[in-house]
């Protein structure tokens, strides 16, 4: 496979949000996508205790040469996909610099502190206003409710892989995406898979940057 | 009157009256919320709440209370004595009917009455305190007069009435009447008054406060402890206080066993001695074990009964009218007898109290200004 | 198809470090595979299980890690190539059998994966199974990365038939549970043929007995296979030096870590200043490459996880070497350069780097750092963890927690390892007091039940899951049992292994396979041992509590209680709710005196949510499981369930 370059190597993602929101599944989709481009990609994932509501991430290493890190030093995540939006403002504190994209979901998961009163919950507002002023460019996308209107929250995971793709900072295109749901899942799964891709790419080519759809 | 925070919660209630031994299981904060439950006869915090004001500590007997405005909001303050109470009549009487008696613990007087307030509408229903499997006592709410004679028995082991008036008020039932110890007909006294703002008025259901004469109450598990050791549980038929000594004669299918005051004193309930009310003050009626000349034996079977109000007058001419109860003439002293007796319970219990807090000025649950109280400490 | 039985080797494929030892395993033929679940070692049974059938394999959930390195070695034995996983702590499990393993000897290649959890990222302790190999005398490799876990492994069984021995691999989560692309190798047919001799001289290593005696005599042997270790080790592929002829600055290290040095010497720019020798052959360590590499640099650097292992080791070959390779400087754990607990991470290398080499580095800009951690404590709420919604377990505590505050004598629990472990929080009504190994709770409730002749007054309480009851509780509860200690066990009984994938386990009819089989009767196991034994399904609330407050006033011996419900994430339970959630918003009260937010304050099913607008509770229904627990708590009776169609 040919081997288009990456705007920096390595480049480095991080797929975040709560323990069973298929952040696994969605750090996989993108990473065959490019090992199909021929690029090196690390995973480093922590599953288990922190899956009964804890936050969870992957971090994404791609290169075109070299097996790097599983974990992304410190400050150095260039695009940070959030599947739940305040575990973005708490990854900017570790990985965020000014230059950092972040793509976030915008439904809310409620921590148990904030179920059970303890602990407050930032507003909409407050969480744009922190996630732009802490980012280069940044979307917010309501992938959770086009998922749901599709029929199944899990898809809200394949929009904001083709809202990573529809940002065009990295060497892939729909085609890496069809090949690998094709591979992974039954045939009768394609079309509305690739539907939800396409909501996701076209949620971030048709508003302007750092608004929500 | 409060501590510093002017907090009156439950972590106030736990600090002030659970942590202190003050408690005395009367179950005014039961029944109320699902922080509190009770469990044999103690009384349990079961999760933390952080309310800062609550009706547990409002109606807890055993916090800062005013008796001055209590006394004054139910009762007429000519026929105040400052040693057991209000007392607008006192007499010696019992149950007319002998099979009755047999059953009740003396006179069988609460049991006649209480049956005749159902019986004649006064109240749809009666919390009394039942005995259960184990030696323990349990509170239950009857409606049936009929059922009331099955409860006579005591076995000086508290139950958290109030807790059940509590749960059955919230239900649609009509009057109440309540078969209370000094510190139950305390708390119901407190509740009347509304010290908190509640949802709905249940406290007027309440319409009949029988109160029963008690000097202390046992401890369920260090008692039963005392009682495994010299006999089965299961045979054990009664129990009473003769008057005079401090013994606690229990009696069996076969005999009756007489503990000593050695023996009782570890297993009494540490908050009853800071009571300073052995004649359940706050009644319409209070009744406990007559003292008359006679022996034991014929003594056991009369009871001395106080009337406080004037609902309580109505409920028990109605029970003379119809000769449910039989009364005898009150010997001379005798009333006098029981107003030394309960005058040195008091100060002895604020004796302790004083001990207990380390100042004359801190009685804890009472105040030192209270015109009562204050006449105890000269 | 499983990524496992991927046969073309010329693209790529990205694998967890789990699923590419494997397929390492796979690519050596291997016949048989057990093991017992355990973060971060799992994948590795489960991914084999899952193509047994293709590849002709027997794959197995053992009882226990001690048993099922026995079932491996058995394989191994009977001339067939074996693979057996557990997590670090299950190596402590088996170490006995491991020792008289490492006298006896295999035959068929028998390898050991240990997959170790530095920083406890899913385990309640971090320790090391490197120092079994020096002890136990047995070669130890560690994969530096994705590629080597699955080449490494392969050859791994390759070794242990030229030395007879064992070999172990060390793992760790950053490696386990990471992924990275991975060329394949040939899938050879497995024609294995299962045969134990045992007929020619005893001392023979193939046609002999297999005993670890005579001990002193096998114990040379393990010498012996040691050296020749040693040899091989020189020679090695996994031992590879980057760097500069003569760096300023020698960096030494192994596993993920030699990733993390990596990437610190290319963030600093230091690439002509800095070597990384990485080690995967790290015991016996080959001396004449570790003399060659010492003889480098006059500072070395040593960066692992978690104990001082090769640190200490080179060392010593440096004391013995000090005439060829020279004084050295030596930095890591010892002197404080890199911490001596928790993980490591690019970061905490570059900051050893720095210092020695006084070098500055800024990771962040310090003012965008500043407004991130603000953002970040200001707008970014801590997830606490909790039970699943429709957990069992929040059941089973709730009673717990009530009959003990009823109980009123100041009895605790005795925690052990599992999803309950988390009883030890607020989720679990803080009810856990003490938490160990598996099986430990009870054990140390055997203990605590015997105290009451020095005035322990207090009633002991003891839970564990079902799977580790069959694990480890069984020889502590036939003790608790015979010595008629005073306790309460709780079996939480949710059908599966739940924290670590809901792998089966012996009480259930199912196995790794997917096989139909026999099933052990935990409450039939239990009454033969002769403890009084009851059975509860915990969602009822008030007869579990009550059940709970009377086995507790018992203090004639053992009692134990079954609280037997399916857990909230098995496939049945996910697929349909039970019962559909609501709140009658007026009968809810609230924060209200009567109420106080019992259920959302109290309780805690993520399911219930606190409306501050409103000042009710609601219910999330995509949270909510709908298993209907909640109705029995509140107060008013402003939670109505209804069974859902």
């Amino acid at each position: 496979m040919e081997q288009k370059g990456l705007r920096k190597d390595p480049y480095n993602i991080i797929i975040t949000g709560v323990g069973g929101q298929g952040n696994v599944l969605a750090s996989r989709m993108l990473a065959n996508m490019l090992v199909r481009r021929g690029f090196a990609v690390t995973i480093g994932e922590t599953f288990g205790g922190t899956q009964r509501g804890g936050a969870v991430m992957s971090h994404l290493r791609i290169s075109g040469t070299n097996t790097w890190s599983p974990q992304i030093p410190k400050g150095k995540a260039d695009m940070i996909v959030a599947l739940e939006p305040i575990e973005a403002i708490r990854l900017l504190a570790s990985f965020g610099s000014a230059d950092v994209i972040v793509l976030t979901n915008t439904r809310p998961i409620y921590p148990v502190g904030v179920i059970a009163g303890h602990l407050s919950y930032p507003s909409t507002e407050e969480i744009q206003s922190s996630v732009r002023e802490l980012s280069g460019r940044c979307r917010f996308i309501d992938a959770s409710d086009q998922a749901i209107k599709l029929g199944n929250p899990i898809f809200g995971n394949i929009i904001m892989i083709g809202a990573v793709t529809g940002m065009e900072e990295l060497p892939i295109a729909r085609d890496d995406f069809r090949e690998v749901i094709v591979k992974t899942l039954a045939a009768d799964k394609l079309d509305v898979n690739m539907k939800a891709f396409d909501i996701g790419v076209n949620s971030v080519n048709t508003q302007p940057p750092g608004t929500s759809l | 009157m409060d501590d510093s925070s002017g907090k009156m919660g439950q972590a106030e209630l736990r600090k002030k009256v659970l942590d202190t031994e003050l408690c005395t299981g009367c179950g005014a904060c039961i029944g109320l919320c699902p922080y509190q439950a009770t469990y044999r006869d103690q009384t349990i915090q079961l999760h933390q709440c952080d309310l800062n004001t609550g009706m547990c500590y409002a109606f807890c007997p055993r916090t800062p209370s005013d008796l001055d405005s209590l006394r004054k909001s139910f009762f007429d303050p000519l026929e105040a004595t400052p040693e057991i109470g209000p007392v607008r009549g006192f007499y010696i009487c019992r149950a007319a009917d002998e099979g009755n008696r047999s059953r009740a613990q003396h006179g069988g007087t609460v049991t006649a009455l209480i049956s005749l307030a159902l019986q004649e509408g006064f109240i749809d229903s009666a919390v009394v305190s039942e005995s259960a499997e184990g030696f323990r006592q349990q509170s239950v709410t009857i409606s049936d007069p009929a059922e009331v004679g099955k409860r006579g028995k005591s076995k000086l082991i508290v139950s958290h009435t109030v807790g059940e008036f509590n749960r059955i008020s919230r239900g649609g039932s009509g009057k109440i009447g309540v078969v209370a110890t000094p510190c139950q007909a305390f708390a119901l006294a407190k509740m009347r008054l509304k010290p908190v703002e509640a949802k709905d008025n249940n406290i007027d259901k309440l319409q009949l406060v029988i109160g029963l004469f008690c000097g202390w109450a046992l401890d369920w598990r260090k008692f039963t402890e005392l009682l495994k050791n010299k006999t089965n549980l299961n045979e054990v038929t009664g129990m009473d206080i003769p008057p005079g000594k401090k013994t606690v004669e229990i009696y069996t299918k076969n005999e009756t066993i007489s503990l000593t005051g050695e023996e009782i004193d570890p297993c009494i309930r540490p908050a009853c001695r800071y009571c300073v009310d052995t004649t359940a003050e706050f009644s319409d009626i209070s009744v406990g074990s007559a003292r008359l000349p006679e022996s034991w034996s014929e003594t056991r079977s009369w009871n001395q009964l106080i009337v406080r109000t004037s609902r309580g007058q109505k409920l028990l001419d109605l029970a003379r009218r119809q000769g449910i109860l039989v009364f005898r003439e009150v010997p001379e002293g005798n009333l006098d007898e029981l107003k030394k007796a309960a005058w040195e319970k008091k100060k002895l219990s604020l004796r302790r109290l004083i001990e207990k807090s380390g100042s004359e000025d801190n009685l804890l649950y009472l105040d030192h200004r209270d015109p009562v109280i204050s006449r105890l400490l000269c | 198809m499983s990524i496992l039985l991927e046969q073309n080797q010329d693209v790529p494929v990205l694998l967890l470090g789990n699923e590419a030892i494997a397929r390492g395993a796979l690519e050596a033929g291997i016949s048989v595979a057990s093991g017992y679940p355990g973060t971060p070692s799992s994948e590795i049974i489960e991914s084999l299980s899952r193509v047994a059938t293709e590849r002709n394999l027997y794959v197995e959930w053992s009882s226990n890690e001690k048993v099922a390195l026995e079932v491996a070695a058995a394989a191994s034995f009977a001339q067939l190539r074996a693979l057996c996983a557990m997590k670090q702590n299950g190596v402590n499990v088996a170490s006995d059998f491991l020792l008289h393993l490492a006298g006896s000897g295999t035959r068929g290649g028998l390898v050991l994966v240990s997959a170790e959890d530095p920083g406890a990222i899913s385990s309640v302790n971090e320790g090391e199974s490197r120092y079994f190999a020096k002890m136990i005398e047995f070669p130890l490799l560690e994969p530096g990365d994705f590629q080597e876990a699955k080449d490494m492994t392969k050859w791994a069984f390759e070794l242990s038939e030229q030395l007879r021995s064992l070999v172990m691999i060390r793992s760790v989560t950053r490696l386990s549970h990471a992924s990275g692309n991975v060329r394949l190798g040939r899938l050879p047919e497995n024609q294995a043929k299962a045969e134990f001799r045992y007929g020619g001289f005893i001392l023979d290593p193939l046609e002999g007995l297999i005993t670890s005696a005579p001990v002193v005599y096998k114990h040379a042997q393990q010498q012996l296979k040691l050296s020749k270790a040693r040899e091989i080790f020189e020679n090695s592929p996994f031992n590879t030096y980057t760097g500069p002829e003569k760096p300023e600055l020698l960096i030494i290290s192994c596993s993920t870590c030699a990733l993390y040095g990596r990437e610190a010497i290319h963030l600093l720019g230091l690439e002509d200043r800095v070597g990384l020798l990485k080690l995967g052959t790290t015991w016996p360590l080959p001396p004449n490459l570790v003399r060659n590499a010492l003889s480098r640099a006059e500072r070395i650097l040593f960066i692992e996880e978690v104990a001082p292992f090769l640190e200490e080791n080179i060392k010593v070959l440096a004391a013995e070497k000090a005439t060829e390779v020279g004084i050295k400087i030596f930095h890591g754990k010892n002197d404080g350069s890199i911490p001596s607990v928790g993980e490591l991470n690019p970061d905490i290398v570059i900051a050893a780097i720095c210092t020695i080499m006084g070098i500055e580095y800024t990771a962040m800009d310090p003012q965008y750092e500043k407004k991130a951690q603000a953002a970040s404590f200001a707008r970014a709420p801590n997830r606490e963890l909790t039970f699943c919604p429709g957990c069992p377990h929040r059941a089973s505590f709730w009673s717990i927690h009530n009959a003990l505050q009823m109980d009123n004598r100041k009895g605790f629990v005795c925690g052990d390892i599992g999803c309950y472990t988390l009883a030890l929080l607020p989720c679990g009504y803080s009810t856990v007091k003490t938490l160990h190994s598996m099986g430990s709770g009870t054990g140390i409730a055997s203990g605590f039940g015997k105290l009451g002749q020095f005035g322990l007054d207090q009633p002991v309480l003891a839970v564990c899951g079902d799977s580790t009851f069959f694990a480890s509780i069984v020889p502590a509860l036939t003790n608790a049992v015979h010595q008629r200690s005073n306790i309460t066990l709780v079996i939480l009984d949710n059908s599966g292994t739940a924290m670590t994938g809901f792998q089966p386990h012996p009480g259930l009819a199912v196995n790794a396979m997917g096989s139909q089989v026999p099933k052990v009767d935990i409450v039939k196991l239990c009454e033969a041992m002769g403890a009084k034994v009851e059975l509860q399904d915990p969602f009822e609330l008030e007869q579990t509590r009550e059940t709970l407050n009377r086995l507790m006033e018992d203090p004639d011996g053992v009692k134990i209680l079954v609280l037997r419900q399916i857990c909230g994430l098995s496939p049945e339970k996910r697929a349909k709710k039970k019962y559909d959630m609501r709140i009658d918003e007026f009968l809810c009260l609230g924060e209200n005196c009567g109420c106080n937010r019992l259920c959302t304050r109290i309780f805690q099913c993520p399911g219930l949510v606190w409306n501050k607008e409103k000042g009710k509770t609601l219910i999330d229904e995509v949270i909510c499981a709908g298993c209907g627990v909640c109705a029995s708590i509140c107060p008013q009776g402003a939670i109505k369930s209804e069974e859902a169609a």
